[in-house]
């Protein structure tokens, strides 16, 4: 998992000094959307890595069912990753590639779980805390967690703000056990 | 056993409810991607700092040790069979910390300073970090008050002063052990704090270890930090460290301390443990590159430190501090240029090499007086055993030549075959039994006795009845004069009158 996120790194970042230059974020957002969602796939996957298939084979079976939906440029993409036999790392080139992107529009994906939907008001609430506190624009995208009993865990990558109960007691049951 | 009390539980309970911090602080967390021989990799972390202490789910702490791009490397500090891929892991930007302090002593403590002894918990005054710098040259003193062990053979030959480090080496089964505990009961008395580390050896043996000594009322100024042989390699590597730590408490407030490694092998073989299950490239022996490192920095923060730097740290005024280190290494058949042994010989500031075949000749302590060295001690010796000491030495490496010289020659002259005997005797009179300190006046009579020629008439078998009953008569009858000589060390015209004049009314006067 770690190996995997430090092999894609270049291929992402690669593609997104590319997409830069091209001023296409978009464009390629959406098609390496595309090929992470192809290259997922059970069925794909072990397509992807299976030996008796040459690397041309293995990119020409991902364009297929791509279709046309694919530019020239993310085809080409595809053939080198096939060359060096890393098509299965699609997945977290796409991964990276958001995270770099959301970098350059200073931007951080939030995970919001909450034990009761958020209001409006308390989502703005929310956008408007952690905009302050994280100093960049923040996209929330929320969840519903009965178990949390009440409060709410907000993740932005690797910080976590734990304000649920469950967090609460289980803190207290550590304390009162030690 | 007292009755428990209800409303006293429940009072403990609600205050510790009262007090508890629910604020929910923001943190860092990763994913534990695999788990395998004690070393945890976590995926995250990214705000993680080398050596910081990683949280797991149920309680269990790791250690940062590996700060890679997409991942992070962690020992595990304690069981680790609960741990599965997938769970939590925080951090919690804390260094590891151990307890220090007086409330210590006389305990048994595991390497995070948790008591293993059975004797309740320790309230300590503090914690300090494990890993610390040593002083730097500015706070440092020159070593010149000596470490006394109570034998003669090393008090004369190898003297150790506080703040230095002395290196204890030999096979297994050569006494080192016995060496580094004789120590400690000798530091009875001397206001010397004492912290014994074991690393990797049997819990039998370091039960024996805590027998002994409070068998001999060591124990109370005695801190010993266990890592036994079944304890996480983890545990293994840090716990010198850890003591370590305990004793520069007592260095940082003016006093002097005594520390024993025994042994730093077995750290070493839990450090390259450590090191090639991180996948950190192995060298010689597989021992990762920072091996010496590993050592230099430990054995570095024994030292001794002015009265400015223990004012500026802990306020106690006009007191030099010093902590003194002996380790252990054990070789293995013999061979000191292994690559651990000739590491730590280099680092210390002398070696006591004890052998297999004077063990087993009965020369105990087994120490080689010919290649055991002390670089600093000298200077630390007490005036007496200073004076009288050098004689031994030169007595014992005479003997050594003539006696590999002596073995083709039938016929000596009388001169040789005189020093032939006298070495003889002076090897007689190095023995010493275990657990039989002795103190600066005795060390004093019994090397004067064997420089002045006193034990030419007496048999080399009989050589340690001798001893004995010299003991303790000077011990009765001339209590003054040794009173005098412990405590204050010196040697002139009169005390040398004084132990002539002890000796031969012994000679005169009593049987052996």
């Amino acid at each position: 998992m770690a190996e995997l996120t430090t092999l894609a790194r270049p291929y992402a970042k690669a593609v997104f000094a590319e997409a830069q230059e091209k001023n296409a974020l978009d464009a390629w957002s959406g098609d390496l959307a595309l090929l992470a969602a192809y290259a997922a796939n059970d069925e794909m996957a072990s397509l992807l890595v299976h030996p008796s298939l040459t690397a041309d084979q293995q990119a020409e079976a991902l364009k297929d069912v791509c279709g046309d939906k694919l530019t020239d440029t993310a085809k080409n993409l595809v053939a080198v990753l096939a060359e060096n036999k890393r098509l299965t790392l699609l997945p977290e080139i796409a991964v990276l590639f958001e995270e770099l992107k959301s970098q350059l529009e200073n931007t951080v994906e939030v995970d919001v779980t909450t034990a009761f939907r958020l209001t409006k008001e308390q989502s703005e609430a929310l956008k408007k805390a952690l905009t302050a506190k994280l100093n960049c624009e923040v996209r929330i995208s929320s969840k519903v967690d009965k178990s949390l009993i009440g409060g709410a865990i907000i993740r932005a990558g690797d910080l976590v703000i734990d304000g649920s109960l469950t967090g609460k007691l289980s803190k207290l049951a550590e304390a009162m056990k030690s | 056993m007292q009755q428990l009390n209800p409303s006293e539980i429940s009072e403990v309970i609600k205050k510790r409810i009262e007090n508890l911090d629910v604020t929910s602080q923001a943190q860092n967390e990763g994913t534990v991607v695999s788990v395998s021989d004690g070393i945890v990799r976590i995926h995250g972390l990214a705000d993680a700092m080398y050596g910081e202490m990683i949280e797991f789910e149920g309680g269990v702490y790791g250690l940062a040790m590996n700060l890679e791009r997409d991942s992070v490397g962690a020992v595990v500090l304690g069981e680790y069979k609960g741990l599965a891929e997938g769970q939590t892991a925080k951090c919690t930007g804390r260094i590891l910390e151990v307890p220090v302090g007086e409330a210590l002593l006389g305990r048994v403590v595991d390497t995070l300073g948790t008591p293993v002894d059975g004797k309740g918990p320790i309230e300590a005054q503090a914690s300090a970090p494990v890993e610390r710098v040593a002083p730097g040259v500015i706070a440092r003193q020159g070593v010149d008050q000596p470490m006394q062990t109570g034998y003669k053979a090393v008090d004369s030959m190898v003297p150790i002063g506080r703040g230095q480090r002395e290196l204890i080496i030999g096979d297994r089964q050569t006494g080192k052990t016995a060496l580094a505990v004789d120590a400690i009961i000798n530091q009875k008395g001397s206001g010397v704090k004492c912290i014994y580390v074991a690393v990797g050896q049997k819990q039998s043996s370091i039960a024996n270890v805590v027998r002994k000594l409070e068998e001999h009322d060591a124990m109370d100024h005695t801190i010993i930090v266990a890592a036994g042989a079944a304890d996480p390699a983890a545990m293994q590597f840090l716990a010198p460290y850890a003591g370590c730590a305990m004793g520069e408490y007592f260095l940082d407030r003016g006093e002097d301390a005594l520390i024993i490694f025994d042994d730093l092998t077995k750290q070493a073989w839990a450090y390259r443990q450590i090191s090639l299950l991180l996948k950190r490239p192995p060298g010689r022996e597989a021992y990762p590159g920072d091996v010496f490192y590993l050592h230099s920095r430990l054995l570095e923060r024994a030292c001794r430190v002015n009265a400015d730097y223990v004012k500026s740290v802990s306020g106690v005024e006009g007191q030099t501090g010093s902590l003194t280190a002996l380790p252990i290494i054990e070789t293995q058949g013999g061979d000191v240029s292994a690559f651990v042994p000739t590491n730590v010989i280099s680092i210390t500031d002398g070696q006591i090499f004890l052998e297999t075949n004077l063990f087993n000749s009965g020369i105990r302590p087994a120490m080689n007086a010919g290649i055991s060295v002390s670089r600093v001690g000298g200077a630390a010796q007490t005036k007496i055993i200073k004076k009288l000491g050098g004689g031994i030495r030169l007595a014992l490496a005479q003997y050594r030549e003539l006696a590999a010289f002596a073995q083709f020659a039938s016929d000596l002259d009388d001169a040789t075959r005189k020093q032939l005997e006298h070495g003889k005797a002076v090897t007689e009179l190095m023995k010493q039994g275990q657990y039989a300190p002795m103190s600066t006046a005795e060390m004093g009579l019994v090397i004067y006795a064997a420089n002045e020629g006193y034990l030419e008439d007496v048999e080399v078998n009989k050589i340690g009845a001798f001893e004995a009953a010299l003991l303790s008569y000077a011990n009765s009858q001339f209590a003054e004069l040794m009173g005098k000589i412990n405590e204050t060390g010196g040697y002139n015209d009169e005390i040398a009158s004084g132990l002539k004049e002890c000796i031969e009314s012994f000679k005169s006067s009593q049987t052996w």
